[in-house]
């Protein structure tokens, strides 16, 4: 089984939001609500001032603080090691909101429970790749099994040591991110 | 994206669980160690407890999504014994109908009562374990989140443990006015409990912000919001000037001056107490800033 990651050079990321659009279209949201968000970081001054765009969904962790808090197990691991929530489980306690350091998650207004990124893994395991990746114009994503270190999300972490966000919270997130 | 998920109906829960677990345990102590002159307070504090944490309980329920409107889906709450909300959970179900039984001990209420009777030195332990958990428990909660490095923390357990303390006194002795104002003299004695709670309440926020504004720049920034930023009139004014100041030296006054406070700055101590309890868990819970990702 593979374990999917995904790697984002935000060096090439122009901020266009292809990504945030070609999700909502994939997973049915309205327009002011989504499953990624392309953060920005400005720094330095002019002339020598810089702007960061990075994007941002969840990390699908490997040590998920949401799955932990979630009291009634409607959060879990797919054996390909997306975090998924058990739409009829799931209560809408809003625990697993408070729990995620990325801040990504969000309450579904009709189903009323708790929503976020969950890799495409439909599209994924037809043989795809999740929209933001394919949709993506100056390919700053790359989708691919970790275990494998031949796939080209592997070499490109090794290539580049691309990190986690905040690897320092022990989240171990399977998203990485070439910053420079 | 939302950035907080919490909003009043949980700030109400935590204090109210928080206020009435408090007024068992004064309950409680007051029956077991001084019930020739304190069975007012005894009385009104175990009739308050159980309804105050079901009142809580109730917030909590019309604060769930899929849970509120399909009701059965509840029934998975206690499925993760790693998840605090479990537990709370489990908790909550003993402690309400155990403070409901000592309360109809101590009253008298109906063959309930007399029941309950026999075994009241047994409810009075088991339910004062089950309050200090729930007291406990509403920090705990918290205090687990790392998605919030403000309440990420073992000193936030002990500051609610503590206000719940003093809230649950203060909420007892105003019920026991309500019952018998005469009784309000005998009270003074209960002054000196206001004074050490509200001292041990104070010193250990003292300790929650120092360690906060040192502990990580998130942290830092929810401490300083409070002392110096944007909620800072609203933590000065309400939680450390009405909340503990002005109630401790009302109790002073109270315990040295034995009996002679106006029964009315009394029961506003007692008052202003629950308003400086709800206060800090409000301002805590809104003061959380998450980590710093990028």
């Amino acid at each position: 089984m593979p374990r999917y990651g995904l790697v984002i050079d935000t060096t090439r990321c122009i901020g266009c939001h292809s990504c945030r659009v070609a999700c909502q279209n994939q997973q049915g949201l309205p327009s002011d609500r989504s499953f990624n968000w392309i953060k920005e970081k400005d720094s330095g001054k002019f002339p020598a001032f810089e702007k960061e765009f990075v994007p941002l969904q969840c990390n699908q962790c490997e040590n998920p603080p949401c799955l932990r808090v979630c009291p009634t197990g409607a959060i879990y691991a797919s054996p390909e090691g997306a975090i998924l929530v058990h739409e009829n489980r799931c209560v809408g306690c809003k625990y697993c909101m408070e729990a995620c350091p990325y801040k990504v998650r969000m309450i579904d207004d009709h189903k009323g429970i708790s929503v976020k990124c969950w890799f495409c893994i439909d599209l994924v395991r037809a043989g795809g790749e999740p929209a933001c990746v394919s949709t993506c114009p100056t390919q700053v994503r790359i989708f691919g099994d970790l275990d494998d270190p031949a796939s080209k999300v592997s070499r490109f972490i090794a290539k580049h040591r691309a990190q986690p966000l905040r690897s320092d919270l022990n989240t171990q997130p399977k998203i990485f991110y070439k910053r420079s | 994206m939302q950035e907080t998920a919490w909003g009043w109906l949980i700030i109400s829960y935590l204090f109210l669980a928080g206020a009435g677990s408090g007024a068992f345990v004064a309950a409680a102590a007051c029956d077991l160690f001084a019930p020739d002159w304190s069975k007012a307070l005894a009385r009104a504090g175990s009739l308050v407890s159980g309804p105050l944490v079901a009142i809580g309980t109730m917030c909590l329920f019309f604060d769930l999504e899929a849970g509120f409107w399909q009701p059965w889906r509840q029934i998975y709450l206690v499925s993760n014994l790693s998840s605090m909300i479990s537990w709370g959970v489990l908790v909550l179900s003993v402690f309400i109908p155990v403070a409901v039984l000592y309360a109809a001990a101590l009253n008298d209420i109906s063959v309930v009562g007399r029941f309950a009777k026999r075994y009241v030195r047994l409810l009075a332990a088991v339910g004062s374990f089950l309050a200090l958990a729930t007291a406990g428990y509403t920090g705990v909660l918290i205090a687990v989140v790392n998605g919030v490095p403000f309440w990420n923390t073992p000193v936030i357990p002990v500051l609610f443990l503590a206000s719940a303390m003093s809230t649950g006194l203060a909420i007892a002795m105003i019920c026991a006015a309500v019952i018998d104002i005469n009784t309000i003299r005998s009270l003074s004695n209960l002054a000196l409990g206001h004074l050490v709670l509200l001292t041990v309440e104070g010193i250990v926020l003292m300790l929650f912000i120092f360690i906060s504004l040192t502990r990580s720049s998130e942290a830092a920034a929810s401490a300083m919001a409070l002392i110096s930023g944007a909620f800072s009139p609203l933590f000065w004014v309400f939680v450390v000037m009405l909340g503990i100041l002005v109630p401790f030296a009302l109790s002073a006054v109270e315990y040295y001056e034995y009996g002679r406070l106006p029964k009315s700055l009394v029961v506003a101590a007692d008052l202003l107490i629950l308003v400086g309890g709800m206060s800090l868990r409000a301002l805590i819970i809104f003061s959380a800033s998450p980590p710093q990702i990028i």
